[in-house]
């Protein structure tokens, strides 16, 4: 008999490499050329609204998706034509996608069975995995008999049990209840940097998306937006769909007239990048955070519609007049000095947490 | 109080009576016919019938078909079912597909039988499945140009079957003859001319083969006017060790020709491949075959049923279990079989279940596909009830106890659906 044998540590970076995939019957490619390098045990996020590409990327990855163009890699493998099961990846779905008549034990065991490992070597692994994710007390269960919380274990330790290059994840939360999916949030990452694997997981939710990943990659329509560590995302995004994107509630944009060197917005001068106007443009799309945005007495006169508590922070949504336009904004407070609704307050940006953005190709101007 | 149950009686009144005059009491007046001899209530013969079940040859074959059935139709028709079902799951005509596998369900059975045994005719000309394997069978075995024939000479000797050949040696320089008679005027090709007596070959051997037979007799062995050359006869050339060194096949006037030969003893003969027969036809309606073919006919009926139920079955597994076992490393034929087949398996046995009880109480078919002279070889239980019953024989009390061992047959398979049953619900 062969002895277990510690798994080694290949490299397993993941590379896309111009991946494209077009859906049969559609002009648009879902995802378009994707170039993105993960490195080895990175935990990156792929982020986006619904149909931006995010999950075919994953699924291209996986091998369940064909590439249409371009190349995928796993470490020094070219994976892009291989089965799935040559890719040694492990995935866990949105749906959990367990074997509803097997065992939470054979489920979990259900991998190593199919690479024919011996009965007793199995058992000891199922039983550890069982031990990291809690489930010994459910080891006989049929799925059926478990919670979604529970069910989201089982999936995620049969693809722990095979030791995979990789792990994938399609929104593996997103079918749990709200404070469910905040522990598990906490449960996956923790897992993730004690395990050291590579994982790309995917998300609708930005919040999720932010407290998870050392990098995030916001999608839309098939292209990669912005990719960076969560950090930066907020402080800097590229363009006004990652900024209305990332953030919630999101980032105040507003159209403005450029008046020398600076845009005028309640009364206050907010000075824009040297070279904003230098291709003659004369209006710009400045974005202010909620907490950008204080209730002053001098600021853009603006009605409350409604105010949102979360805790200590209120957030308040007014409706209010900027460059002769009525738009909506959100400001961040102090749950105390919070004002009632259908209140007239002043909104007074800090003009150095501006972010300009050009109007007609949305890109981020400067380094503010 | 009385009219609350008055109420309910009065709602219940027309299914008792219907249960009542068409199941329950035939049923219980069956069960006590069992117990009575041919001619009535009169005669008491105890479980006598129950003992002819089992010793008169006729049930006994019908039984043992019965068991047939039930081995072979259940598991093929799911079987069958499945893999049309999961093979035509991704393609794009799988609706047309279904619909003519589907189309048998449409035919009463009896219908199926009589289709089955137009095709199931011995004669080539007449049946379509024999044709069909008529056509394999020439292409890949042609058949010879006569069917029988005998020689005309004493030099020659042989059989069609075995093939015929001279007795004497031959040389290079000979001329072979080979004369043959016994062939039915109808059988010469009708490409045949005047038998011509071909001249001498240096370092070969030429011959003839010639109907020997013109009307009035004529000389044997000896080519006369009128007597006509056999074209496309098979001819061997054996040498001296008896092994075949060349074939030909003669001309319109039966001259052949082998060149090109060294000096030594050679021998001609007639290859057995010009008297091979057409194909008969497989007898698929005789005694020993009739039940195969029933069984075949029925699959067809049934397959279409298996398919539809088990194509929907398909259709409500999750995708995502598919997929997620691809990624857990697992090949098409595991998905299928540790995947897909688990999660059919309720249905999987209500195709099954629902096929024994059918096989069980099959006899529309049997009677319309099988010929009366072979049916007593194709005997199912059912049909071997009513044959007694009413097909003649008019022995009520024997085909009542038919009837009730019919019933008991079927009884565990009913607690095992109604078990199934519960459980679902």
């Amino acid at each position: 008999m062969r002895p277990a044998e510690p798994k080694g540590c290949p490299l397993a970076d993941v590379r896309f490499d111009h991946a494209t995939k077009i859906y049969p019957g559609t002009d648009a490619p879902a995802v378009d050329a994707l170039d993105l390098h993960i490195e080895d045990g990175e935990f990156v996020v792929l982020v986006g609204p619904s149909g931006s590409g995010k999950t075919t990327a994953l699924r291209m990855l996986a091998g369940l998706e064909e590439v249409d163009d371009g190349a995928i890699y796993i470490g020094d493998r070219d994976v892009t034509y291989l089965a799935p099961k040559k890719r040694d990846v492990a995935m866990v779905f949105q749906n959990y996608a367990l074997y509803p008549y097997l065992t939470v034990e054979a489920n979990i065991g259900f991998p190593l069975r199919i690479a024919g490992i011996k009965k007793e070597e199995r058992a000891r692994r199922v039983r550890e995995v069982a031990e990291l994710l809690g489930l010994e007390p459910y080891l006989q269960r049929k799925p059926g008999q478990l919670s979604g919380g529970q069910r989201q274990r089982v999936a995620m330790g049969r693809a722990i049990v095979r030791e995979p290059s990789v792990f994938l994840m399609d929104e593996p939360l997103s079918n749990l209840d709200a404070q469910l999916r905040v522990q598990m949030r906490a449960d996956i990452a923790a897992l993730q940097s004690r395990l050291g694997v590579t994982t790309v997981y995917v998300t609708h939710d930005q919040a999720e998306a932010m407290t998870l990943g050392n990098r995030v990659v916001v999608m839309s329509d098939g292209h990669v937006q912005q990719c960076g560590p969560p950090r930066e995302l907020y402080e800097a995004p590229v363009n006004t769909f990652v900024a209305g994107f990332i953030g919630s509630p999101a980032m105040n944009l507003l159209t403005l007239p450029v008046e020398g060197s600076a845009v005028r917005l309640g009364g206050e001068r907010v000075p824009v990048p040297a070279g904003a106007t230098s291709n003659g443009r004369s209006t710009l799309v400045v974005g202010f955070r909620p907490e950008a945005l204080d209730l002053a007495t001098e600021g853009i006169p603006a009605e409350v519609e409604v105010v949102e508590e979360v805790g200590a922070d209120a957030y308040v949504f007014c409706v209010a007049e900027v460059a002769g336009e009525t738009t909506k904004l959100v400001a961040r407070t102090d749950w105390r000095s919070a004002p009632e609704r259908g209140a007239r307050v002043k909104l007074k940006p800090q003009p150095d947490e501006a972010h300009v953005f050009d109007l007609e190709t949305g890109e981020r101007i400067g380094e503010t | 109080m009385w009219s609350r149950y008055g109420v309910a009686f009065l709602f219940l009144l027309p299914a008792i009576i219907f249960l009542g005059v068409w199941v329950i009491y035939p049923a219980i007046y069956t069960f006590f016919r069992s117990f009575f001899g041919q001619s009535g209530f009169d005669n008491f013969v105890g479980i006598d019938n129950y003992k002819a079940l089992f010793t008169s040859d006729l049930l006994v074959t019908a039984i043992k078909n019965n068991a047939i059935w039930v081995a072979v139709v259940p598991a093929f028709v799911t079987a069958v079912g499945l893999i049309f079902a999961v093979l035509t799951e991704r393609v794009s005509w799988s609706v047309a597909f279904k619909t003519a596998v589907f189309m048998p369900m449409a035919i009463s059975a009896f219908a199926a039988g009589v289709i089955w045994r137009i095709m199931d005719q011995q004669d080539p000309n007449l049946g379509a499945i024999n044709a069909s394997i008529a056509v394999v069978k020439d292409a890949i075995n042609p058949p010879g140009v006569l069917s029988d024939a005998k020689p005309s000479s004493d030099n020659l000797q042989g059989t069609p079957s075995g093939g015929i050949t001279l007795q004497n040696p031959v040389q290079p320089g000979d001329v072979a003859k080979l004369g043959l008679t016994g062939i039915p005027p109808t059988e010469v090709p009708s490409s045949a001319v005047q038998a011509v007596m071909p001249e001498p070959l240096q370092g070969g051997i030429n011959g003839v083969v010639w109907r020997d037979f013109k009307p009035g007799g004529g000389n044997p062995n000896e080519v006369e006017q009128d007597e006509l050359g056999l074209p496309d006869v098979d001819l061997a050339l054996f040498d001296s060790n008896g092994d075949q060194v060349a074939t030909t096949t003669s001309a319109d006037d039966g001259t052949f020709s082998f060149d090109g030969l060294e000096q030594g003893n050679y021998r001609v003969g007639i290859a057995a491949s010009t008297f091979s027969t057409p194909f008969e036809g497989v007898a698929w309606l005789g005694e020993k075959l009739i039940t195969p073919s029933l069984l075949i006919a029925y699959i067809w009926i049934w397959a279409g049923f298996s398919m539809v139920v088990i194509a929907a079955g398909l259709a409500a597994i999750s995708r995502e279990t598919l997929e997620a076992a691809r990624t857990d490393g697992a090949n098409e034929w595991q998905v299928f079989r540790r995947v897909t087949v688990p999660q059919l398996l309720p249905v999987l046995s209500v195709v099954f279940v629902t096929m024994l009880i059918n096989v069980l109480k099959v006899f529309d078919i049997v009677v319309s596909l099988a010929p009366g002279s072979v049916q007593d070889d194709a005997n199912v239980i059912a049909l071997a009830m009513w044959r007694t019953s009413f097909g003649g024989a008019n022995n009520f009390g024997l085909g009542s106890a038919i009837a009730v061992f019919l019933f008991i047959l079927v009884i565990p398979i009913l607690l095992l659906n109604v078990r199934n049953f519960r459980r679902e619900a």
